[in-house]
């Protein structure tokens, strides 16, 4: 499996630069009142939809950017919005 | 057509004699210089053969006719493809076994040998097993010698004795020499390099493109390369070498000869691996080439015709023959007869007459779609034709003697004597490229073989893979497929792309683009006039659907599959048993499961299924089985690429080395392990305890962070309230992940009003900066990470004199009360060296840590070197701090905790601020949730019990063994007969002199004062069990005043 990332600073890259980190899943929810059970649905549910997703990706072999792409599972390339 | 005349075996083109009786004067199309001998032997008799030559035209030109023996049968092979298609000529070279002999080049002083053979190929004493071939049907490995089960075994081994391939020997080191890696970034990657490949590429490098083409072969041409007939007034094999001339000299072109591609990933990854020849620095290169667009242009090989004893030495491919003859100038025999299924078989027939070998007969599976030119040549030399007739039975035992053929409608047999039968059913193109990028392909009606139906639009198809013949139709496909991708290219490029793109159009094709379609109007119309010149040439050429002769009975002596003994017999039973699909036989019968993979199998076996399928009233088209990378086997060390042993020194290495320092990889980092070849360290841990030791701890991870918001960060990867850090003193902290599990540990200082410096364990140095941007991807916040691991050297300086050595080192104040512990000053020492100081206590003792810049580390070292001489200072290692550590229950991540276990779980629950919900810590969440939570593993110190350690067998000598006997790191702990826990660190402690450890334990068995029984499985029957005394984990100085003092 390989495929290709575009970094927002450093354009197409491999995919072997990126790490990966997980789907968008909406920032950190607020710790007042957190029960433990959506503390857990945040950190650890995850549905794997076979449908172009929000992803989070880390250019570590580069730049050092977290950034969001779409890609699409199916074919592993990224989607235009 | 060609000067040479029948008969002209004996004399060379040049009037002098061949070199060798076997070998042809074959003119230009040859690619061996007989002029360069080479000796090489074959089971240690001694033979020659020449620059250019294979392994196998060597072995064949000197008579060798058996190369190997038969999976299950033992069945004598020989030479039945050229390029490795099917795996008969699979043999050791040198050592190393399974080395295909046909694509093997030759050189001097090889060593050959033939596989699964007892003996000598000709004689093999398990010859007689191909007699027993009804007790081995298809799938026979799944159902037979499985009950009683324990017979299995035996059946196994026998089997395993008897068939198989090559043998590893286990001590021997295969493959040495140099494994390269490249990898190129192309516009068009063109997999091929014939006549359609060169073709495509000089269209995409004419319009400034980059190309890259890779070729199997040594030459490119493909198969005009051997062909003499003439088109448009010149020899093929000339206007391929024209050809391969000015794609060579085209800058843009990068030409990778020797080349085969293993397979297309996602996004146009092409990898293949070039095999070096006396020129190249390397004996095998792997290659990753990320292609914007790819061109195949594969060709086409020859589909085996299935019939009886179609695996006879002297059976082989037209295209095997053939090229035995004009490429190696070897006679691939003195009397033939020729069965094929397409014209390029027919042309074989008439070339290999041409150069003397006797042919009896022509036959021809197909009813029309001759060629007529071809059909005359062979009345003008005389030899029979027939149309729908094919090869039946080769005849002879251990070489072919004589070749049944018949009629297609059922008459026959007509018998010949001959010692060559060249035979196919006709030609398949080389699907395996397509089938890696993903192409949807389907079965032709017209030309009989697999064709892409759905494309990639960035994947272009080209020359005789798609059933074209006439040399201008395949030219013409290749410039098409070129353009196409130059369009494509032109079409998604950026705009630095464009720009070069457009700089070197060819003079007249430039032109203003037009809005949307990024394709200038001359390349549109280039590819327009390419378009109706290949549609006004002769298109693809009709193919046959036959793929056995008539008359073969059962089938049961008929190979579908050489190199897994694979019949006729085999697939009808197959399908018999339900396995009636192509996927489901080739798991059931083992078709094309061999090294020749889908190669000679694949289309045929779909064909015979299909057949089937319509004799039983179904529907049905061949389907194809799924090809899987890799198309071609490259070396695993060439997988494995070269031993670069990239690691990170740290700026104090070579210091200790000058004294004595035994080395080890530490993650990234080389680091000093040991000062002495006494594996406990006695003298260094001592040295400290009682006097003052050196570390070198450079991989520390060392950071900075700054900007008005450092703090906020902080906050979120803290577990601990960070508004405690200040100026001069070190808050020891941990850092958590979202299930709070210890991630990280290491101390704060501020350093200025949003300024903050800290540390981290080494090994998470390099993912800090991921973790921190990470957890505050959301917010925006503005402040900056700096690692300065590598620009920081770090010495520790530790043991009760450590004060004494640093002050005469420095004229700061460096005195209890000037610089108490925990606390952290800059300090200058020699002439003006500026190092920040922290005073610590990792290893129990007094000790400050020196953070020197690297360039500045080993002038700092020489300094307390020459200050500790007086004192007796040694170095210690990582092993000793390791102990020292221990001593003090001081924890290592990894060491003492794990998945399993929390912060609140190893007592470092402390740090947590829990009150704090605003900052949102990470971990915080699920230490609330799980810190109260029973039975949860915990963190323990413990003491073995004195006198109970017992041991079976040799200990010392087991692997893993401590130093003095007695259970080691992890071993387990167990209670009632269950694992309860295990053993993280444990050691004889020279301080204290007795053997202490930490261990993690379910919540129940830790409690003070417990007892532990410790076992550990050192293997070999060894054992060794020890009880224990669950104690405070703070062995050495449990209230800290050495390290106060």
């Amino acid at each position: 499996m390989t495929f290709r990332l575009t970094c927002p600073v450093c354009g197409k890259r491999d995919v072997y630069e990126f790490t990966f980190g997980g789907q968008e899943r909406g920032p950190r929810p607020g710790q007042e009142g957190l029960s433990a059970e959506d503390h857990f649905r945040w950190t650890q549910y995850r549905l794997i939809p076979y449908a172009p997703g929000e992803e989070w990706w880390y250019h570590a072999q580069g730049c050092g950017l977290w950034f969001k792409t779409t890609r699409d599972p199916a074919t592993n390339r990224e989607v235009e919005e | 057509m060609t000067a040479h005349r029948p008969g002209a075996v004996a004399a060379a083109a040049d009037g002098s004699r061949p070199a060798s009786p076997h070998r042809l004067p074959c003119g230009s199309t040859c690619r061996v210089d007989l002029s360069r001998p080479l000796s090489f032997d074959f089971l240690g008799r001694p033979m020659t053969g020449f620059a250019g030559d294979t392994v196998a035209s060597a072995l064949y030109a000197n008579g060798v006719r058996i190369f190997s023996r038969s999976l299950k049968y033992h069945r004598p092979r020989g030479l039945y493809s050229i390029e490795g298609e099917s795996a008969t000529t699979y043999m050791a070279i040198d050592g190393v076994p399974n080395e295909c002999a046909e694509t093997t080049e030759l050189r001097a002083g090889m060593s050959v040998r033939a596989q699964n053979v007892r003996g000598d190929p000709k004689t093999d004493r398990f010859g007689f097993i191909g007699a027993f071939e009804r007790l081995m049907p298809a799938g026979f490995y799944y159902r037979l010698g499985h009950r009683p089960y324990s017979l299995w075994p035996l059946f196994q081994n026998g089997l395993r004795r008897m068939a198989g391939t090559g043998v590893l020997d286990p001590r021997r080191e295969y493959r040495p020499g140099v494994r390269a890696e490249r990898y190129l970034n192309v516009d068009v990657a063109v997999v091929g390099g014939g006549t359609a490949g060169m073709e495509a590429a000089l269209a995409a490098a004419e319009r400034g493109l980059r190309v890259c083409v890779f070729e199997r072969r040594p030459w490119m041409g493909g198969h005009h390369a051997w062909r003499v007939r003439e088109f448009e007034g010149k020899p093929l094999w000339q206007r391929a070498s024209e050809l391969e001339a000015r794609v060579r000299a085209t800058e843009n072109v990068r030409v990778l000869t020797r080349s085969p591609v293993t397979g297309v990933w996602g996004e146009n990854l092409v990898t293949g691996f070039t095999v070096g020849g006396d020129d190249d620095p390397f004996r095998e290169c792997h290659w990753e080439c990320r292609a914007r667009t790819v061109v195949v242009a594969a060709g086409c090989m020859d589909r085996p015709l299935v019939f009886n004893h179609n695996d006879r030495p002297g059976v082989m491919q037209p295209g095997a023959a053939w090229r035995l003859a004009r490429t190696y100038g070897v006679s691939p025999g003195k009397v033939a007869v020729v069965s094929v299924g397409d014209d390029l078989g027919l042309e074989a027939a008439v070339d290999l007459t041409r150069l003397g070998v006797e042919v009896r007969a022509v036959v021809d599976s197909r009813r029309r779609g001759h060629d007529p030119a071809l059909l005359e040549e062979l009345y003008d030399l005389r030899i029979p034709f027939r149309s729908r007739w094919s090869a039946s039975r080769a005849k002879g035992g251990k070489h072919v003697t004589g070749c049944d053929v018949w009629g297609m409608s059922g008459i026959g047999p007509n018998s010949y004597t001959c010692d060559l039968v060249v035979a196919n059913a006709g030609a398949q193109p080389r699907i395996g490229v397509l089938a890696t990028v993903k192409a949807k392909l389907g079965y032709c009606r017209h030309t009989h073989s697999y064709q892409p139906v759905e494309l990639p639009d960035d994947v272009f198809v080209a020359g005789s893979m798609t059933g074209l013949r006439d040399p201008g139709s395949i030219t013409e496909s290749g410039r098409l497929a070129g353009l196409r991708a130059a369009a494509f290219c032109r079409r998604q490029g950026t705009a630095l792309d464009a720009r070069r793109i457009g700089r070197a159009e060819p003079a007249g094709e430039a032109g203003p683009s037009s809005p949307g379609d990024n394709c200038p109007p001359a390349l549109s119309a280039a590819i327009e006039k390419a378009t109706s010149t290949l549609a006004s040439r002769p298109g693809p050429v009709a193919g046959t659907g036959i793929f056995r002769g008539q008359g073969i009975g059962r089938g049961a002596k008929a190979f579908v599959d050489l190199d897994e003994d694979g019949t006729y017999k085999n697939v009808v039973e197959s399908a018999a048993q339900g396995f009636d699909a192509p996927e489901l036989a080739k798991r059931f019968g083992g078709f094309g499961l061999g090294p020749g993979q889908y190669r000679v199998t694949g289309q045929n076996l779909a064909m015979i299924m299909a057949a089937m399928g319509l004799d039983s009233g179904k529907a049905t088209v061949p389907a194809p089985t799924t090809v899987r990378p890799p198309l071609v086997p490259p070396s695993l060390a060439t997988l494995a690429g070269p031993p670069h042993d990239v690691h990170k020194r740290t700026p104090l290495h070579d210091e200790q080395t000058a004294r004595g320092a035994i080395f080890r990889r530490m993650g990234p980092w080389e680091r000093a392990r040991y000062f002495s070849e006494d594996p406990s360290c006695r003298d260094e841990i001592l040295g400290v305890r009682r006097n003052v030791g050196l570390l070198d701890s450079s991989p520390l991870g060392k950071f900075r962070i700054f900007g008005p918001d450092a703090l906020n960060a902080l906050q979120r990867v803290y577990i601990s309230d960070m508004r405690k850090a200040r100026p001069g003193r070190c808050m020891y902290s941990a850092m958590c992940n979202d299930m709070g599990q210890l991630m990280d540990d290491g101390v704060v200082v501020k350093e200025s009003e949003n300024g903050y410096y800290f540390t981290t364990s080494s090994a998470r140095a390099g993912t800090t900066v991921e973790w921190f941007r990470y957890h505050t991807r959301y917010d925006g916040w503005d402040y900056h990470l700096v690692n300065i691991t590598d620009v920081l050297g770090s010495l520790n300086l530790a043991g009760p004199n450590a004060r004494r050595v640093l002050e005469r080192v420095t004229r700061d104040d460096v005195s209890n009360d000037a610089f108490p512990y925990m606390g952290v000053r800059r300090i200058t020492v020699g002439d003006g060296v500026e190092v920040r100081c922290l005073r610590l206590g990792f290893v129990g003792e007094l000790s400050f840590e020196l953070h020197v810049p690297s360039s500045y580390c080993q002038y700092v070292w020489g300094l307390l070197v020459d200050a500790g001489a007086d004192f007796g200072m040694q170095p210690i290692g990582l092993e000793a701090q390791n102990c020292l550590r221990a001593e003090k229950g001081h924890i290592i991540i990894g060491a003492e905790s794990e998945q399993r276990v929390i912060l609140t779980d190893i007592g470092m629950g402390w740090m947590w601020d829990r009150r704090d919900t605003a900052s949102k810590k990470v971990g915080a969440p699920a230490l609330r949730a799980c810190a109260e939570q029973p039975g949860r593993m915990k963190l323990v110190g413990f003491r073995v019990d004195e006198g109970s350690g017992s041991h079976r067998g040799d200990l010392e000598a087991a692997p893993g063994a401590q130093p003095g006997g007695g259970p080691g790191d992890g071993a387990v702990i167990v209670a009632d007969g269950e694992v309860v826990g295990y053993v993280c660190t444990t050691r004889r402690s020279e301080t204290l002199g007795w053997r202490y450890g930490m261990a993690l334990v379910r919540e129940e068995h830790a409690a003070r004062g417990a007892g532990l029984n410790i076992y550990e499985n050192l293997g070999s029957g060894r054992k060794s069990t020890c009880s224990a005394t669950v104690v405070a984990p703070h062995f050495y100085d449990p209230r800290g005043e050495r390290l106060r003092a």
